[in-house]
C-alpha cells in the first residue's frame, strides 16, 4: 500500500493540478476542431482481428461516422487484407450494405459497376456508352491498413502523420507480449450515449467511480475497509496521449454464481484471487491484487487486458453530445459446455456494469450543458482525465 | 421437440421456455420476466448449474446433441438471472442506460454451438 495519498502528480508536472475547463465537453465548436486535428489523423482500432476474416472474400464493414466514411475491410484473391472507402467510383453510391460477409466481389446497386476482392473496378455495365474510361485507375479508393499484434487499425489521412506502431509507443513494450491468439471474440456489446465522448470515457478512466456507480454490479468486490475507493497503485501517462491504468479488487466473498462461474474458469471479478497464471504485457507483477490493466490508445480506443480475458472497446464520437460505446470480449475459445457458461458470467457483469457508467455519463454532460460549472476537480487518482483534457487541448491547439 | 429435456434433468422440463440460443434473446427475456418468475428460476437452477456443466462436459462444445443444447441455453439463462437475485433485486439494472441503447451480437462459441 502507498502511503502517499497522491503519488502521481508529481511524475507529471506539465499537466498541473488544478481545475480543468468543461469547454471541450460542452463546446460544439470544439468538437469541430477534433475532428479535423485529431480524429482524422488517428489510428483507427476497426474492433476486428485479422483471424475474423480467415479467407479470401472475408469482409468486414465499418462506418466512421465522425469522419463521415465508411470503410470496408476485405482479404483479396491474394490474401491480402485491405481497406478502401465503401463508395463507388462510379457515382458515389455506398457499395456494401451488409455489415459482414464474404465474396468474390461487389456490385453497386445503383447501376451494377463490379469490383473484385482487390477494390479493382473489373466489370462496368454498358461500358461502351462511356468515354475513355481509365478503368485501372478506377479501383475502390484506398484506405491506409495496419495490423498491431492482430488488431486491424485504418488510417484516413492522405499520407498518416505516424505508422501504426509509432502510435502505440510504450504498448509496443509494456502490452504488446500478451497473448491475444490465445483468445477469440466471445460477445460485443454497441451502446449509444447521449453525452460527448470524453464525457463518456472519463468513467472509464479511474476507479474511484466504483464505489458509487457500480455499489451494486459488483458490490462484493468493494466492500474492503482499507481501500474503499480502489485506489490504483499504477497509472501510467504517455507523451503522445496514451495512458495504461491498474486496477485491483481485493480477495472478496464469492457470490453463489460467482462460485459456480470461477470454478470453471476465469472471471471479470476474481482480481488477486485470479493471479495464479502469469501474463505477460500486463502489470500483474507490480500490483497488489491485480485484477487487469486499461490500456487507452489515445484518442478513444482501449485494449484492457485481465488474468485470462481482454476486451477492446471504444468510444466513437457521433456528435458533439452523441457517443457510442462498442464493447468487445475476447476469452480462450471454450471447447466445453462448463466453460463457455462459466464465460456468459463475466460477459453478463461487464455488460450490465456498462450500462451504469454510460447512465452516468449521460446525467453528467446534461448537468455539464446547464454551464452551472465552468471547470470540473480531479484528485491524483483521476489524472488520467486531466491528462486527456491536456492533450485533447494541446491538439486543437 | 422432444416432450422432456434429457434425464436426469427432465424434472427442469417445466423451465424450458427459458431456453434461448442467443444471448440477445436470453436477456430480452430477463428484461421482461417478472422478478418472481427470475428468483424462482434462479432458485430451482443454482443447484442445478455444476451437473448441468458436468453432464455436457462429456461432449466438446461443437457435439453437444441437438437434444441437449437446450439444457446449456438454460445454464446461460441461469447467469442473466444471477445478476437480478444477487445484485440488483430487479429485473433490469437500476439506474442504468436503457437497454434500448444497446445491441448484443454473438461471439464465436455462440455462432458454434448454434450452427
Amino acid at each position: 500500500m502507498n502511503n502517499n495519498a497522491r503519488p502521481f502528480a508529481a511524475d507529471y508536472p506539465e499537466i498541473g493540478t488544478g481545475p480543468v475547463p468543461t469547454a471541450p465537453a460542452v463546446d460544439p465548436a470544439f468538437f469541430e476542431l477534433e475532428r479535423e486535428k485529431i480524429f482524422r489523423k488517428m489510428w483507427i482500432n476497426m474492433i476486428l482481428r485479422e483471424e475474423d476474416l480467415p479467407r479470401p472474400g472475408d469482409y468486414f464493414v465499418r462506418d466512421i461516422e465522425v469522419l463521415d466514411a465508411s470503410v470496408i475491410v476485405v482479404r483479396g484473391e491474394d490474401g491480402k487484407l485491405r481497406a478502401m472507402h465503401n463508395v463507388c467510383s462510379h457515382r458515389g453510391n455506398r457499395l456494401v450494405r451488409d455489415q459482414a460477409g464474404s465474396c468474390k466481389g461487389f456490385q453497386c446497386d445503383f447501376h451494377g459497376w463490379v469490383y473484385n476482392n482487390q477494390g479493382e473496378l473489373a466489370f462496368v455495365t454498358d461500358e461502351q456508352r462511356f468515354h475513355n474510361l481509365d478503368k485501372p485507375n478506377l479501383g475502390l479508393t484506398k484506405v491506409h491498413l495496419d495490423t498491431w499484434r492482430g488488431f486491424v487499425y485504418v488510417n484516413l489521412e492522405e499520407t498518416p502523420s505516424q505508422s501504426l506502431e509509432e502510435s502505440m509507443a510504450d504498448f509496443n513494450e509494456d502490452l504488446k507480449p500478451y497473448p491475444f491468439e490465445k483468445m477469440v471474440l466471445a460477445g460485443r456489446y454497441r451502446y449509444e450515449a447521449k453525452a460527448n465522448w470524453k464525457t463518456t470515457m472519463n468513467a472509464f478512466q479511474e476507479s474511484y467511480h466504483a464505489a458509487f456507480v457500480h455499489k451494486r454490479s459488483v458490490r462484493q468486490c468493494l466492500d474492503d475497509d482499507a481501500d474503499p475507493y480502489l485506489a490504483s497503485q499504477r497509472i501510467k501517462l504517455q507523451p503522445n496521449g496514451n495512458q495504461s491504468i491498474s486496477v485491483h479488487l481485493p480477495p472478496h466473498d464469492l457470490t453463489p454464481t460467482e462460485m459456480i462461474a470461477y470454478s470453471m474458469g476465469a472471471t471479470f471479478t476474481q482480481g488477486g484471487d485470479g493471479n495464479v497464471n502469469s501474463f505477460p504485457g500486463t502489470a500483474q507483477e507490480g500490483i497488489e491484487n491485480w485484477a487487469f490493466d486499461l490500456n487507452i490508445m489515445f484518442p478513444f480506443s482501449r485494449i484492457n487486458v485481465g488474468a485470462g480475458w481482454y476486451y477492446v472497446d471504444a468510444f466513437w464520437p457521433i456528435a458533439h453530445d452523441r457517443t457510442v460505446y462498442e464493447l468487445a470480449f475476447y476469452f480462450p475459445m471454450p471447447t466445453s459446455a462448463g466453460a463457455m457458461i462459466s464465460q456468459e458470467y463475466s460477459k453478463i457483469v461487464l455488460r450490465d456494469l456498462s450500462r451504469e457508467d454510460l447512465f452516468t455519463n449521460e446525467v453528467t454532460h446534461n448537468a455539464l450543458r446547464s454551464g452551472a460549472i465552468k471547470s470540473i476537480q480531479l484528485s491524483d487518482q483521476e489524472i488520467a482525465v486531466r491528462h486527456q483534457y491536456e492533450k485533447v487541448t494541446e491538439f486543437c491547439r | 421437440m422432444i416432450d422432456q429435456l434429457p434425464e436426469p434433468f427432465a424434472h427442469l422440463t417445466p423451465y424450458r421456455h427459458w431456453a434461448h440460443s442467443t444471448e440477445d434473446a436470453r436477456m430480452r427475456q430477463r428484461l421482461n420476466a417478472s422478478m418472481s418468475e427470475i428468483t424462482d428460476y434462479y432458485q430451482t437452477l443454482l443447484p442445478e448449474i455444476d451437473p448441468i456443466a458436468k453432464h455436457l462436459d462429456q461432449w466438446s462444445l461443437a457435439e453437444i446433441p441437438a437434444d441437449h443444447k437446450e439444457l446449456l441455453y438454460m445454464a446461460m439463462m441461469f447467469m442473466e438471472t444471477a445478476m437480478c437475485v444477487e445484485f440488483f433485486y430487479e429485473p433490469d439494472v437500476p439506474e442504468a442506460l436503457g437497454a434500448e441503447h444497446m445491441e448484443v451480437f454473438a461471439g464465436r462459441s455462440e455462432q458454434l454451438v448454434n450452427s
